[in-house]
């Protein structure tokens, strides 16, 4: 239990935002660009199934089917269509919203493993048409030829510019998710978390909440997507799978649920471990990709077991246990320990 | 007509796998509250398994047990090594936890076995038999009778045995049945060593026909999840029901619109039916929210 609600500290904002426009200065080869652009993309969709999970206590293992919906829908609108990416980044935010919307209302009906259930089909039914719908979705082998995005005359290509508008869109995000943690549907998640029932006899409308947190992490999801496919030259439905749902999934298990920073630290190491294990796989034959998948499943285990928290969230109480102090991390909102009977 | 037939014959092979591993699911959650999302790799498992060792050149029937034995011994210490670690997480926890066992096994399973799907000869001569104008191959049938076989054993083991009366027990109450000197751990320990067994009978029997390969885990752990939910979760006869269902669906959907979409319409139907009843065909509603 905790005491009170956090206050909103724009000390963290100020110190990752320098970090990450200092970042590109320290690292500047292509390659750490690129993943470091994807780790931002990353981050936005981590960030709002770190929210789903964390704060509305909802599992979703189809996350990545809504990352795709955002993806195609632009891919499609703009080379089919030739819409201006601009005009289809309402259609790939408001595309999964809807589908969310939708199925918000079969999930609200639905708890645990048949929530769990629930999103896995949802994430399988959406891969099979992205790869099977072929006069729509091309495929198999996928969209090619996406446009770059452009502002007043600037196109962003890949590389330093695209590297600072995603982490643009990542920071909105990660603000947008600290603002809504501390507002009125945050405290109201929070006591939803704890006690569904006790929440709703003090009169929170459980249901409301669930389905805008839902709402809002498609959305981010969506976002995440378009920035993906305007980065890319080409999509294909293999990123939009089971493995992307499960690697968000890692992401957020990793850094900590209960905490919108835990989201990003897990986006941030799980792209660090990609990176080393790349570089190791070009000096050692043994290690390929999928090493990278044992790796991926070995941390989820070794996380759950030792640290059920994530990392942020355990390292912040250790801070707090040794500092001893009323200094209020204010950097790491958590809420209430990932325990007891609250519905998944 | 030879068709529906057809389709219907090859929806009850597929179905009955997923029967199996529903039936796995079925005894690991109604002993531990846990649902093993790794459940698939058993099968993967056994059918890896089994190729090896007859590749060994050990006798046919002989790799058959063997492989049994070496996959429930997988599966107990699956159960020592990382599920009882883990005591006190939560399902949501759990479920991670699970999937990331799963991925873990899958990856090693690549590094033993390679990418290659492996050839398992069938039981018996393959020569297909003539039923009502389909044909069907005798290790179809095979996989039926292990099916029928393995819901027989296991509604034995289960309700007239001390085993299973201990099994119900900590279902029940596992403070309660400790009070009767019944070790929840150890019933624990026993539910994922049968559960393993059942997704390796599941693996053997279908090895013939499917060509397993170090990923097919995945996708049979999920229909077999998809099919012990759309049953009602802790419901036996409701798996069994599930899995065929699931099977019967997915082999018209690929008969009649397209191979391509099976998945999407079996999993759509999954969807539509959680829609219309939240806590499956033959689940109690209780049962829903068991342990959560």
């Amino acid at each position: 239990m905790r005491k009170g609600v956090q206050s909103f500290s724009w000390k963290g904002i100020a110190v990752f935002s320098i970090l990450i426009i200092l970042l590109p200065f320290i690292f500047s080869s292509s390659f750490y660009i690129t993943k470091a652009t994807f780790a931002g993309i990353y981050t936005i969709v981590a960030v709002g199934l770190g929210l789903l999970m964390g704060f509305a206590g909802q599992i979703s293992l189809g996350q990545a089917a809504f990352y795709g919906i955002g993806a195609y829908s632009t891919a499609i609108l703009t080379t089919t269509y030739g819409l201006n990416p601009w005009m289809t980044l309402v259609i790939s935010l408001a595309a999964p919203a809807l589908l969310a919307y939708l199925l918000g209302h079969t999930m609200a009906r639905l708890h645990g493993y048949y929530l769990a259930m629930a999103t896995l089909a949802f994430g399988i039914v959406i891969h099979v048409l992205l790869t099977e719908w072929k006069s729509v979705t091309k495929g198999a082998s996928g969209f090619f030829g996406i446009p770059k995005i452009e502002l007043f005359g600037f196109t962003f290509r890949q590389g330093l510019s695209y590297y600072y508008l995603v982490w643009a869109c990542a920071l909105i995000v990660i603000l947008i998710s600290l603002n809504i943690i501390h507002s009125r549907i945050g405290r109201a998640l929070r006591s939803i978390h704890d006690s569904e029932v006790a929440s709703s006899a003090m009169g929170v409308d459980t249901g409301k909440y669930k389905m805008q947190v839902f709402i809002i992490s498609s959305m981010f999801a969506g976002l995440a997507g378009w920035l993906f496919a305007h980065m890319s030259y080409s999509i294909s439905p293999g990123s939009f799978g089971l493995n992307g749902s499960i690697l968000f999934l890692t992401m957020v298990v990793l850094g900590g649920a209960t905490s919108i920073w835990g989201a990003v630290c897990g986006a941030l190491l799980i792209s660090a471990i990609s990176i080393v294990v790349h570089t190791a796989g070009s000096h050692v034959s043994f290690i390929t990709s999928d090493f990278e998948q044992v790796l991926y499943g070995f941390i989820m285990m070794l996380i759950v077991i030792f640290l059920p928290q994530g990392l942020v969230p355990a390292f912040s109480s250790k801070l707090k246990k040794i500092t001893q102090s009323s200094v209020r991390t204010n950097k790491i909102p958590t809420i209430g320990t990932v325990k007891g009977d609250q519905n998944v | 007509m030879n068709d529906s037939i057809q389709f219907l014959i090859s929806g009850l092979t597929i179905g009955s796998i997923y029967a199996i591993v529903a039936l796995g699911f079925v005894t690991i959650y109604s002993v531990t509250k846990v649902i093993n999302l790794a459940q698939g790799e058993f099968v993967m498992l056994g059918g890896m398994t089994f190729f090896s060792l007859l590749k060994l050149g050990i006798p046919y029937f002989i790799a058959f047990l063997l492989t049994i034995v070496i996959v429930m011994a997988i599966g107990w210490l699956f159960e020592w090594a990382v599920i009882r670690k883990a005591k006190g997480a939560d399902p949501l926890s759990l479920i991670i936890l699970t999937i990331g066992t799963a991925i873990f096994i899958r990856g090693i399973a690549g590094v033993i076995w390679g990418k290659n799907s492996v050839k398992v000869e069938p039981f018996t001569n393959n020569e297909p038999l003539n039923v009502l104008g389909a044909s069907i191959t005798p290790q179809s049938v095979w996989v039926m009778v292990f099916m029928l076989l393995v819901v027989m054993v296991l509604y034995f083991l289960i309700e007239k045995t001390m085993l299973g009366k201990a099994f119900r027990a900590c279902s029940v109450n596992p403070a309660a049945a400790r009070l009767m000197a019944i070790s929840p751990r150890k019933m624990s320990s026993l539910s994922f060593a049968l559960s393993a067994g059942l997704g390796a009978i599941a693996g053997l029997v279908i090895a013939p026909i499917m060509f397993p390969s170090y990923d097919m885990g995945i996708m049979l752990g999920i229909k077999g999840f998809s099919a012990s939910i759309l049953g009602g979760l802790g419901s036996a006869p409701g798996a069994v029901i599930g899995g065929l269902l699931l099977g019967v669906i997915e082999s018209l959907g690929a008969g009649y619109i397209s191979s391509g979409i099976k998945d999407a319409i079996s999993f759509g139907v999954v969807l539509m039916i959680l829609l219309i009843r939240p806590f499956g065909l033959l689940g109690e509603k209780n049962v829903g929210k068991g342990g959560l």
